[in-house]
């Protein structure tokens, strides 16, 4: 069976930790002591594991939609950056550059891009500001540095929440086969004294 | 199924249905529903694009209108612009799918979304027409499967 009485603790060695709001899963070493502790029944026990379970899981979700918000404006932070280099290596050459732009979805014009100082940065919230050329450099690059470390935050989180959900999950089947296994002994214990 | 090729045909699909089991009656519901389902999805499709090329023709009627040279802010990426001029007011380039990219005038590019639109306005009228029968059909099925279980349900 999942877990003997033998076993010393309920858990407590190892202690419940936080990571940014993510409430971190109580492993259980012994289900018998658990139980007595957190003063729950098994159906209640079991209940309350399987919602902590769903809001993981919910959170999970969450994360992985910020996730892949900052997978795809990386690259195109990235572009940005590219495209600004390039205007950076054209000025002062007195070259012109013909760039074939997007009208709309499918259809390409062409426009003549002459010595330029300045970039326009779409910002969001139907903003837009003009930045010299070294502006934007210095802010492209602080927005990707930023959504990079965002990342790693992120993965990190999703990491440790799936080890929640593996602890928790675990749990769940521990108390349930606990459960199971009493019950047994009670069966066992009846039907002795029956006979 | 004994009668799946009857209820197809229109008129006498009732009586098709009529003579069906409650658990073809079923069937051949939940199969109208999920086609109506498939059916709902292909005309949402199609209004997207439809209304994506109605953007892309007014976008070139625009373009027509402004001269060569006339000073516009250009799209390098999706959230950088710089100033520039236009180059070539009279020639664009179409995208026609998998990589391909065609140089049409501005009333060929014109004519080339306007055939599109058709296109998908016709077949979009097809496509209303066989969600309408059918639905016709998964509602009519759902109504004889109801009375078939309240008969059996009285009969019991």
């Amino acid at each position: 069976m999942a877990s003997s009485s033998s076993a010393s603790g309920s858990g407590s060695a190892s202690a419940v930790t936080e990571r940014r709001g993510i409430p971190g899963a109580q492993f259980v070493e012994d289900v018998q002591t658990y139980l007595t502790q957190s003063g729950l029944d098994v159906g209640s026990a079991l209940a309350f594991l399987q919602e902590r379970l769903q809001q993981y899981k919910v959170v999970e979700m969450k994360l992985l939609a910020q996730q892949r918000d900052l997978q795809a404006k990386i690259p195109d932070i990235e572009k940005c950056l590219d495209v600004v280099a390039t205007l950076k290596a054209k000025k002062g050459t007195g070259e012109e550059l013909i760039a074939d732009f997007e009208v709309s979805e499918g259809i390409y014009s062409q426009a003549r891009i002459e010595e330029t100082d300045s970039v326009c940065l779409w910002l969001g919230a139907n903003v837009m500001l003009e930045y010299s050329l070294e502006e934007a450099t210095g802010l492209l690059q602080k927005n990707l540095d930023n959504a990079r470390a965002s990342l790693e935050v992120l993965i990190a989180d999703l990491q440790f929440l799936r080890d929640q959900v593996t602890i928790t999950q675990v749990t769940i089947a521990r108390v349930y086969n606990w459960d199971v296994h009493q019950r047994r002994i009670q069966q066992a214990v009846a039907t002795t004294a029956q006979d | 199924m004994a009668a799946s090729g009857s209820w197809k045909s229109g008129s006498g699909s009732s009586m098709g249905l009529e003579r069906m089991s409650v658990e073809q009656l079923k069937a051949v519901k939940e199969q109208a529903d999920l086609e109506v389902n498939l059916l709902q999805d292909s005309l949402s499709n199609i209004r997207t694009a439809t209304t994506r090329l109605e953007i892309a023709s007014s976008a070139l009627n625009d373009l027509s209108l402004r001269p060569q040279g006339n000073h516009i802010l250009v799209p390098l990426t999706a959230s950088l612009y710089v100033p520039a001029t236009l180059h070539d007011s009279q020639h664009v380039l179409v995208d026609v799918g998998t990589g391909y990219f065609i140089e049409k005038t501005m009333p060929e590019g014109k004519d080339y979304c306007d055939r599109k639109i058709n296109l998908l306005k016709s077949n979009f009228d097809q496509l209303v027409e066989v969600a309408s029968k059918k639905k016709n059909v998964a509602d009519e099925a759902g109504v004889i499967l109801q009375a078939k279980l309240k008969q059996l349900a009285s009969s019991s």
